[in-house]
């Protein structure tokens, strides 16, 4: 009995080395390219970027990975949080993050993040340091990155931006109003900002460009990041009788705004940059009080909508993944950057830095929120209103529940609904 | 008319988010820095039990509550019973349970606008010419009613007579057979309980997030610094006078001062009144 015992586990031993043997020697797997990821993964920025990026990376690699000079490798990403959205979090945590991605990790690209504007430019003198080329594509919104890569293209030509920018944004938006001016009739806005460095400069420029175009800003107010009672100037809006109330903020408490917004009845639409409202949860979380407002998801893509044959694909893809639909900005641009490097490597046949760089600069890709190609002087993407000529913003407006493209006009789904009680 | 409309639901606001945390220093003169904490925590009590296990929303409320007043109580039999004397000691204590909390649910998820809770009332209506919504009208009507009750509590049960026992005077106190022990876990209890009152009605108004644990923490602060630490009349005044201040500042100035405003109130309150309004800690007086 024991004999028979012994050559049980005896033959169990051998099928297991032999079969461990086997696995050491098959075919050795290509070396992965190692993308590294510096989110703020508590925030809805870092998050869907993360769902993003690795819903691309599981798509290529199922699909039997890069083609990097005839040989297929696949990526494989490593994320870390910066935390660089948390107040209070210095710039240099995110920095170092960063260099933790390239050194420890050995990332060989980064895309995403950092997330913040200040990090964002912090690390481009890192990204320039390490010679690493870097796809930003969420958070960041100033106009200052691409302005620093023209100003010192041989220092930050490592640096390319696949989103837009405050001033594109600003840009959607005066021309969207001009649309609601001649449809409706409006003349005054009322500015509400948070108190924070892109919404105030988008609130300004928003303040400059919308006199400039014949609209009467009755006031701007900045609120403290928390703020949970918008009262006193929604009843100045209602005093003042404003047509349009502007929005830039990224807080969630913005939320508390469209609930006394919808609560007060009042007759001014409001429309602008709501991080709240980005999110499918939106509608839940106000209690679809937060109908008819107007958003900026920033890029097309961040809500399902029809914008190229590989949007809504994208957008069912991701559904299916992640348990819903495409969250805000951020997604979209990370999902569609993995894709775009991947064209690039496959171009330059090769994953060293300068001849991806001047892969990606000559990149032309139909992607998920139109066709993706960066200007060579400033690495920034080039953006338009056609989806065939460049990307494409994606501004919806909350109606019955779902999130609709309402701007720009190529892709628009539906028109701009006023709420009852402004007819 | 919107100042004093608004002004009063704003007072009413930091009375509500700062009686907790004063009643607390008051009985057992333990600063009890994981206040915010609480407050955050009883919304995500109250969150849970309502969309996870598919409580009645007045259930959930009285649960989480319930469970917030149990929490304080547990900090004080636990670990703050061992450190009571040791100012510093109390104050690392009650910071670092409180920051373990807030940032624990950061880090388990806490985060976004999924978490929200429902109004109680959706409506709006228009006084002395200014709208205003239902759920804020609730809020000052509860606040009031919390005030009142609080009055009756101390001033005609036994247990509410021994806590301002205590609160006047321990050591002679203590004489009379008042447990000075039990009396700090009653005012734990309560004053936790009353974040958690707060958080679930003021919550309903936006989401449930992280930060507003901070917020409520340093309102509480500068309310109880102005209107004398321990004093909870002088609380209600400092929350009024803090409250229209910030009105004032977002209809003349700018919104985003409120928060320097209530800062400076705290600063020029030490320069001028060291013990606050209705302070007592008269040595301190006397040592500036």
């Amino acid at each position: 009995m024991r004999k028979k015992l012994g050559r049980g586990i005896a033959i169990v031993a051998a099928v297991m080395f032999f079969g461990i043997s086997f696995t050491g020697i098959a075919p050795a797997a290509e070396k992965p390219i190692v993308i590294g990821a510096p989110l703020a993964t508590a925030f809805l920025y870092g998050w869907v970027a993360e769902r993003g990026i690795k819903l691309a990376v599981e798509e290529i690699n199922a699909a039997g990975g890069v083609n990097v000079g005839g040989r297929k490798r696949p990526f494989s990403v490593e994320v870390i949080d910066t935390r660089d959205l948390e107040p209070g979090v210095p710039v240099s945590d995110a920095l170092l993050g960063l260099e933790k991605l390239i050194l420890d990790k050995n990332a060989d690209f980064i895309i995403g993040g950092p997330v913040r504007s200040e990090a964002a430019l912090a690390a481009m003198d890192l990204l320039n340091k390490y010679k690493k080329i870097s796809i930003l594509t969420t958070g960041a919104l100033t106009p200052a990155y691409h302005k620093k890569v023209a100003e010192n293209y041989d220092k930050y030509k490592y640096c390319f931006r696949i989103t837009s920018h405050v001033v594109e944004m600003a840009n959607d938006f005066v021309t969207l109003l001009s649309d609601v001016k001649k449809g409706h009739g409006f003349n005054k806005v009322y500015i509400m900002v948070q108190d924070v460095a892109h919404a105030r400069g988008g609130g300004e420029a928003m303040k400059k460009m919308l006199t400039a175009s014949g609209w009467e800003v009755v006031d701007m107010k900045i609120y403290p990041t928390g703020t949970t009672d918008y009262s006193i100037a929604l009843n100045d809006v209602a005093r003042t009788k404003a047509d349009i109330i502007f929005l830039w903020m990224d807080m969630p408490e913005s939320a508390i705004l469209l609930k006394q917004w919808s609560g007060m009845k009042l007759r001014a639409l409001p429309m602008g940059f709501v991080n709240a409202a980005e999110q499918p949860g939106f509608w839940k979380a106000t209690e679809g009080k937060g109908e008819y407002l107007i958003v900026n998801l920033v890029n097309g893509g961040n809500a399902p909508a029809n914008i190229t044959p590989w949007t809504m694909k994208f957008a069912k893809a991701y559904e299916k993944r992640w348990g819903l639909e495409p969250e805000g900005y951020g997604t979209s641009s990370s999902y569609m950057a993995i894709y775009t490097l991947k064209e690039a490597i496959e171009k330059a046949g090769t994953t060293q830095s300068d001849a991806v760089i001047k892969a990606l600069e000559n990149v032309n890709l139909m992607g998920v929120y139109g066709r993706i190609s960066f200007d060579k002087a400033t690495h920034q993407i080039i953006a338009s209103n056609d989806p065939k000529l460049g990307a494409v913003t994606g501004i919806i407006q909350w109606q019955k529940g779902k999130r609709v493209q309402v701007f720009p006009p190529k892709v628009a789904e539906a028109k701009i609904l006023l709420p009852p009680w402004m007819k | 008319m919107d100042i004093l409309v608004y002004g009063i639901i704003n007072s009413v606001t930091l009375s509500l988010f700062s009686l907790g945390f004063t009643l607390v220093y008051s009985i057992s003169r333990l600063p009890n820095f994981a206040h915010g904490a609480l407050y955050i925590t009883t919304g995500y009590f109250i969150w849970l039990f309502l969309n996870r296990l598919g409580c009645s929303y007045p259930l959930s409320i009285l649960l989480g509550v319930s469970l917030a007043g149990l929490i304080g109580a547990m900090m004080y039999r636990l670990v703050l019973v061992r450190i009571r004397g040791m100012e510093i000691s109390e104050i690392i204590a009650t910071y670092a349970i409180g920051l373990a909390i807030i940032e624990g649910l950061r880090w388990g998820g806490l985060r976004g606008t999924t978490f929200t809770l429902p109004s109680f009332a959706s409506g709006s209506r228009h006084i002395l010419g200014v709208s205003v919504d239902d759920q804020r009208l609730l809020v000052v009507m509860v606040g009031f009613s919390v005030f009142a009750i609080l009055y009756l509590f101390v001033h005609l049960t036994r247990n509410g007579l021994a806590l301002r026992g205590i609160a006047q005077d321990e050591r002679a106190a203590m004489m009379l057979g008042i447990d000075s022990d039990r009396m700090a876990i009653v005012s734990f209890a309560i004053g936790s309980s009353l974040a958690g009152l707060s958080a679930a009605l003021i919550l309903p108004l936006g989401n449930i997030v992280v930060e507003a644990g901070y917020n409520v923490l340093l309102f509480s602060i500068a309310v109880s610094v102005i209107g004398g630490l321990g004093s909870w009349a002088g609380a209600i005044i400092a929350s009024f006078i803090i409250g229209f201040a910030q009105i004032l500042t977002e209809k003349f100035l700018s919104a985003h001062f409120q928060m320097v405003i209530a800062l400076l109130a705290i600063i020029i309150t030490l320069l001028l009144k060291p013990s606050g309004i209705l302070g007592r800690q008269k040595e301190l007086e006397e040592r500036v």
